[in-house]
Formats: C-alpha cells, sequence, structure tokens
C-alpha cells in the first residue's frame, strides 16, 4: 500500500502557491541590492534568463516558487531596513562631528556587528583606512564588505584628487582625455579625473598604456612631412589598407575568435570573371516615391554619416560557411541565404527592403537583409509575408567580431570631429571604407579574402538605411527617395526625427530643394 | 611515413591533398591571364608574355615551345592560328615562364626576411561520414617560416617534390596529428 502512502504524502505536501511581488517590484528589488540576474539564478538552480522571465512577466511554479518568493521577501525585508538605516546616519550626522560617530561605532563594532541589531548592511569600522570603492581615498569604514565612505559629502569632496591620477605618465596625450562636448548627453562619459582602461587578457590596463595605433600613425605622417596635411593625408591614405589590417590584428588580440581570413568559399561567392559580379543580391536601395500630394513641397536630402562604419556591427559568420537546405532560419548562424522574397506592397510609400529587384524569382540575400525581412514580417511591424528560405551557407556567427575595431575607429573619428582634425578624419575613412571594399577577392588587401563579409556589411548599411527610411515614415515625415549607402530625402520636419551633426547616430544635410506641379509654383 | 593517409574518402570524407591547395593558392597568387588561350585576346595575351624580349623568347624554348620565330609572328599578325596541340604547348610554356618568373618575387613575400606568413588549415569537410566514424578536426593556423623548397618545387611544376616539401616544411609542425591535415578543404595565405 506504498502506493497510497505516496499520494496522501503528496496531497499533504500539496498547498496553495505563495503570492509574489508584482511583477515590476521584482527587477527593484534584486536591483537594489546590486545583485545581477545570474548570481540570483545561480542560487535558485535555474538560468538567469528564467529569472529574467520572471522580472517580465512569467510566473515561476512549484519549489522554485518557493525560493523565490523567500528571496524577495527577504530582499524586500533588507530594503525596508537600509532605508531606515540610511535615515537613522543623516540624522546622526547632522547632529554629531564625524570623529565622535567614528569613535561611537568603533566601541560597537569589534564585538561583532553581526550580533543581529536589525541592521541588514553591515558597516563595520576599519582599524587601518582603505580605498574607498567610490573614489579612491582612504576609507575608515566598510559597508558589506566594500570599504567606502558613509558621508557622501565626504566621498565627493576628496574625489578630486584620486592616488590613480599620480600613477599616470606625466604629459598625458590629450586623445585620451575625455573631450569637453556641452552639447552631447554625457551618459557614459568619465569624470575628469577618471581613468579611461580597458580589458587587456585577463587584466586590465590603462588605455593610455594600449598603443594608439590611429594617433601615432598620424602623428609620424605629419611629422615625416613637416606638418603639410595635404601629403600627409595622401600619404595616410595610401596605407590606410594593411594600416587597417594591422589595426584590427590589434583589436583581435586575447579576443575569442581567430579572424578567419581564407576560408573555403562557395561557388555562389566568386565572381564568374575578372570583372564580373557573384549571385549574392546586396539590396542596394535605389527607390524614389512615384507621387507625391500637390503642392510644393520642400525636400531635404539627408546623408547618414559612416554608413559603412556602423554597418561593421552586424553578424558576421566566423569560420567557414556550411550548407544547409531548408525552411528554417538559426539566429546563431549567419550566411548567405537562397529566398524567395514576400510581395512588397507599400511601394508608393515605402522602399522595398530587398532593393528594386526586377527578376522575379529566388536570389541570394545576405543575412542582414534576411533578418530586416524576417523582422518586417513579424507582429511588430506586419509589413510582409516572411520570406521562404531554400537553402543557406552560414557558419556560427558573432556581431562581436570587428567591435573592437569598429570602436575603435569610431573613437578616432569622434576625436577628430571636435579637434577639427581633417588628418585623422580622411585617414579614418579611407581604413574603414577600404577595408569593406577590399575585404572580399580584392588584390589590394591579399591579408583577408572574405567575400561574404564585404556583402554582409554592405547589406547591412543598406538595411540600416531602410530602418531610417521607415523611421521617417514611422514619424509622419514623407520618405521621397533612399538611395545608395546613405542617402535619404524627405519632406518635413526631419529635425524632431533625426539628430542633426557628424556623429555616427546623426545625419547631415546634404542638399535642400523644392519640388512641386507647375500650377502651383505661379500661384 | 604512417602518418600518411591510405584510403583517404573511404567513409566518405572529403578534401584535397594539401599540397594541390597549395599550389592553387599559389597559382592565384602568380596571377596567370584570366581570358582561355582559345580566345583570340587570351592568345595574344599569351604570346605577347613569351615574346616580349630574347630572354622571354629563349625561356618560351626552353618551356617546350619550339616553334620558329616567323610562325611566332603569323600568329601574332593573325594570319595563321595555332593548332589544337600548339594551342596546349603555348598554354603551357606560358604557366612554366610566368611560374618561374613570380617565383623570386613571391618567394621573398613569403619568406619576408625569415618572419614567414601564417597558413591556414582549413579541415578536410566530414559532412557524409557517418556520426560514429567522425573526428574531431580543428581548422588550425601556423606560421610557414621557410618557403623555399615549396616555391621551387611549385614553379618546377613538380607535383611530388611539393607534396614532399610542404609536409616536410609546414605540415609535420602541425605536432603529432599532422596526419589529419593531409587533406583539407582548403589552404589560406597571403602573399
Amino acid at each position: 500500500m506504498t502506493d497510497f502512502d505516496a499520494i496522501d504524502a503528496l496531497l499533504a505536501g500539496a498547498k496553495p502557491e505563495v503570492p509574489l511581488p508584482p511583477v515590476e517590484e521584482r527587477r527593484a528589488l534584486r536591483e537594489h541590492l546590486n545583485l545581477s540576474r545570474a548570481q540570483v539564478a545561480q542560487v535558485l538552480g535555474v538560468s538567469p534568463s528564467t529569472v529574467g522571465g520572471w522580472e517580465s512577466g512569467r510566473d515561476p511554479g512549484g519549489e522554485v516558487r518557493e525560493k523565490y518568493a523567500y528571496f524577495l521577501d527577504g530582499a524586500r525585508a533588507r530594503r525596508q531596513a537600509q532605508a531606515a538605516e540610511e535615515a537613522a546616519i543623516t540624522v546622526q550626522d547632522a547632529g554629531s562631528p564625524a570623529e565622535a560617530e567614528d569613535v561611537e561605532t568603533a566601541s560597537v563594532a569589534p564585538v561583532g556587528d553581526g550580533g543581529g541589531d536589525g541592521d541588514a548592511d553591515e558597516v563595520e569600522v576599519l582599524t587601518s583606512p582603505q580605498p574607498c570603492v567610490l573614489c579612491g581615498r582612504p576609507a575608515r569604514h566598510q559597508v558589506a564588505g566594500f570599504p567606502q565612505h558613509l558621508d557622501p559629502a565626504d566621498c565627493g569632496r576628496t574625489a578630486a584628487t584620486p592616488p590613480a591620477r599620480a600613477a599616470e605618465p606625466e604629459g598625458g596625450r590629450p586623445d585620451i582625455e575625455p573631450d569637453p562636448e556641452p552639447e552631447r548627453p554625457a551618459s557614459r562619459k568619465p569624470t575628469p579625473e577618471s581613468v579611461a582602461v580597458r580589458p587587456v587578457g585577463r587584466r586590465m590596463q590603462a588605455a593610455s598604456d594600449t598603443p594608439d595605433l590611429i594617433g601615432q600613425a598620424v602623428a609620424a605622417a605629419l611629422a615625416q612631412h613637416q606638418g603639410d596635411v595635404d601629403t600627409a593625408t595622401a600619404a595616410l591614405v595610401k596605407r590606410a589598407i594593411p594600416d587597417a589590417m594591422a589595426l584590427l590584428d590589434a583589436t583581435r588580440r586575447g579576443g575569442r575568435y581567430d579572424v578567419v581570413a581564407h576560408p573555403w568559399i562557395p561557388d555562389i561567392l566568386r565572381k564568374q570573371s575578372a570583372r564580373g559580379a557573384d549571385q549574392i543580391w546586396e539590396a542596394r536601395p535605389k527607390w524614389f516615391r512615384p507621387q507625391l500630394p500637390p503642392g510644393n513641397h520642400e525636400v531635404t536630402a539627408l546623408d547618414i554619416n559612416g554608413a559603412y562604419l556602423s554597418a561593421l556591427k552586424t553578424h558576421l559568420p566566423i569560420g567557414q560557411l556550411e550548407h544547409s537546405t531548408g525552411p528554417g532560419h538559426d539566429r546563431r548562424r549567419a550566411g548567405v541565404h537562397l529566398i524567395t522574397p514576400p510581395g512588397w506592397e507599400h511601394e508608393d510609400v515605402l522602399p522595398n527592403p530587398i532593393g528594386n529587384r526586377d527578376e522575379p524569382g529566388p536570389l541570394w540575400v545576405t543575412e542582414p537583409t534576411l533578418r530586416l525581412l524576417l523582422r518586417l514580417s513579424g507582429p511588430k511591424y506586419g509589413l510582409c509575408d516572411p520570406p521562404e528560405i531554400h537553402e543557406s551557407f552560414t557558419s556560427g556567427a558573432t556581431e562581436g567580431l570587428l567591435e573592437k575595431f569598429r570602436v575603435a575607429l569610431k573613437d578616432a573619428r569622434d576625436r577628430a570631429i571636435v579637434d577639427g582634425d581633417e588628418v585623422t578624419l580622411e585617414y579614418v575613412k579611407a581604413m574603414y571604407s577600404k577595408f569593406v571594399s577590399t575585404m572580399g577577392e580584392s588584390n589590394y588587401n591579399r591579408e583577408l579574402y572574405r567575400p561574404d563579409w564585404m556583402h554582409l556589411i554592405r547589406s547591412q548599411a543598406f538595411a540600416n538605411l531602410w530602418m531610417k527610411a521607415y523611421k521617417a515614415y514611422d514619424e509622419g515625415l514623407t520618405v521621397v527617395r533612399a538611395m545608395g549607402t546613405d542617402e535619404l530625402h524627405v519632406i518635413g520636419d526631419w529635425r524632431g526625427v533625426f539628430a542633426e551633426g557628424r556623429g555616427v547616430t546623426e545625419v547631415k544635410v546634404k542638399d535642400t530643394y523644392t519640388v512641386g506641379s507647375e500650377e502651383n509654383q505661379e500661384r | 611515413m604512417p602518418e600518411r593517409n591510405n584510403e583517404f574518402g573511404k567513409y566518405g570524407a572529403r578534401g584535397i591533398r594539401g599540397h594541390e591547395a597549395v599550389a592553387r593558392r599559389l597559382d592565384a597568387l602568380a596571377g596567370f591571364v584570366a581570358t582561355p588561350v582559345t580566345a583570340r585576346r587570351g592568345l595574344l595575351a599569351r604570346l605577347h608574355y613569351l615574346t616580349r624580349s630574347e630572354h622571354a623568347r629563349q625561356a618560351a624554348r626552353d618551356a617546350g615551345l619550339t616553334v620558329t620565330d616567323d610562325t611566332l609572328k603569323k600568329w601574332l599578325r593573325g594570319r595563321r592560328n595555332p593548332s589544337k596541340r600548339n594551342l596546349e604547348r603555348i598554354e603551357t610554356a606560358y604557366r612554366t615562364v610566368r611560374r618561374h618568373n613570380v617565383a623570386r618575387y613571391l618567394l621573398a613575400r613569403l619568406n619576408r626576411e625569415g618572419r614567414g606568413t601564417r597558413v591556414e588549415f582549413h579541415p578536410l569537410n566530414q559532412s557524409q561520414v557517418d556520426r560514429p566514424r567522425q573526428r574531431a578536426v580543428e581548422y588550425r593556423t601556423l606560421n610557414v617560416r621557410r618557403w623555399d623548397r615549396i616555391v621551387e618545387a611549385w614553379a618546377e611544376d613538380d607535383e611530388r617534390a611539393l607534396d614532399d616539401a610542404w609536409v616536410s616544411e609546414a605540415v609535420v609542425d602541425l605536432g603529432s596529428q599532422w596526419g589529419q591535415y593531409e587533406y583539407v578543404t582548403n589552404i589560406g595565405f597571403a602573399a
């Protein structure tokens, strides 16, 4: 009769589900304790994405639900205790000088603050001052194991002279200093006193210790040509391709993936003849709006800054492309796909995402185009049917392969714009544009034979332009023309949609002109 | 050598010999005339290359193009067209002379004053092999410093010497498992 015993035990064990706090509070509770999803997930024995799911609408069940409820209860209790304690500290600070407070706490703390004095944060007094985790100055208290100043004013005042500053080499180059840019919101901009660091291998290193290849090359060229800007620029542009490859090598050092430069290439990616093209359709937009509403219109031709530079961030296949057939799309892989594109019914207001293709039937498109089509066919946009995938040449993909390379170029470009340094600007432009155009089967760059990457990056630029056109359309502008890599003609108040400037997230005005019907112009 | 494969492809693996891939890559780097010799344009390009100087004529003769200067002149003017066999001779002579001419410079670029060239080994294709018989063969890279014997054998179009040179100068440096890289899908390097 053990079966019945088991049933009895089960019945006895069954109890109503533990209530959980509302969804929006769960995340706030966890973040208040500075815990990552991974940390919470580890103690609960689930994956971090599961915790993310719980924080965005899903509910756990069973045993793990009880654990999660216990965690949230504990977190809430700690938050309340902490709030109470902070209130107490501010009152205390206002009442007594800091020295007196130190002594007072010191007399209590060595006995053991964990005595359960209701103090959720273990504030301890340190016998020897240790650097504060916030400002770096010696602090005499530690909270939950982190030395820090209890008084925020103390922390802020001392932050003016961090000791790390002294370790920096004298006469640090001005280009690593953060540039004063009042017009831009400085969310991630370091304070003037902070030292920029970046990971090198398993350690961190000051940014000033990592060689700035672009800055060095520009300085050397200017020195060699006695400051003659034109000849220095010409010399730099001439060596842009090998320099870009050297920069790529430098940025890939210690990276997870090797740059595979000479993989086997399927025939569809090979040029049919020396001057011919291969079979890949890059979906270059070449679209104009067939009809405009009556009246005169002021059209603005906008230029997207650094379109190919931004397009370096795309899902690139790492290794050799492998063939597969079938309708599925694997988000972890990238490559080229033979698809039958869906019909496009918005030709009179928006460009076709596969460009203006005259021939019907299946065609080889690249990953960015396919992802754009899949996105547009999804529930959020619902603009077309999903494309039909017939076969694919793909490899495991990552977006991070050229990311450091892109960021290095972008930073140099931003600095050059702020400093008005035309030499660096031209040099950086030549580096990324020639890098993209010669990374295929070009004889000008034999270090890298990746025609697939070349097509993917170009297509990404076109997909980015398409999304910009869609954004303009979505915000109520009239899109008149989308052409090439970076040109968008719109009617309407585009300044409310796009920021104007020279940064890669901004647009610049190429031209403004008026278009309209004859009788309207006469009136 | 015991690492050599005996019955390659018995279980469905696909690939080409490493030295064939190297010869293809070196040919691609040498940059032959792309138009086929059967087209007038391709024929003229080859004949011009082989008759540019007295030295070039002598090299063409040594490479097996033993026709009189008069015939060459007629071919060049288009008054007469070479026979099928002579077209083959022109093609082989052109490739031989071109390889010899390029070899010096290619060798210097590959050796790079002793620094060598990074070579990628793309492993053989096992997609048609039964799952239990598949082996983990990784993509490998290697810096090959001495290209002299390899380029020499390629210039001489001596397949056996090229195989020997490739295996003994480069592939064995991959370590004890070098036999897995006797057959590859591709060998990649730049020059």
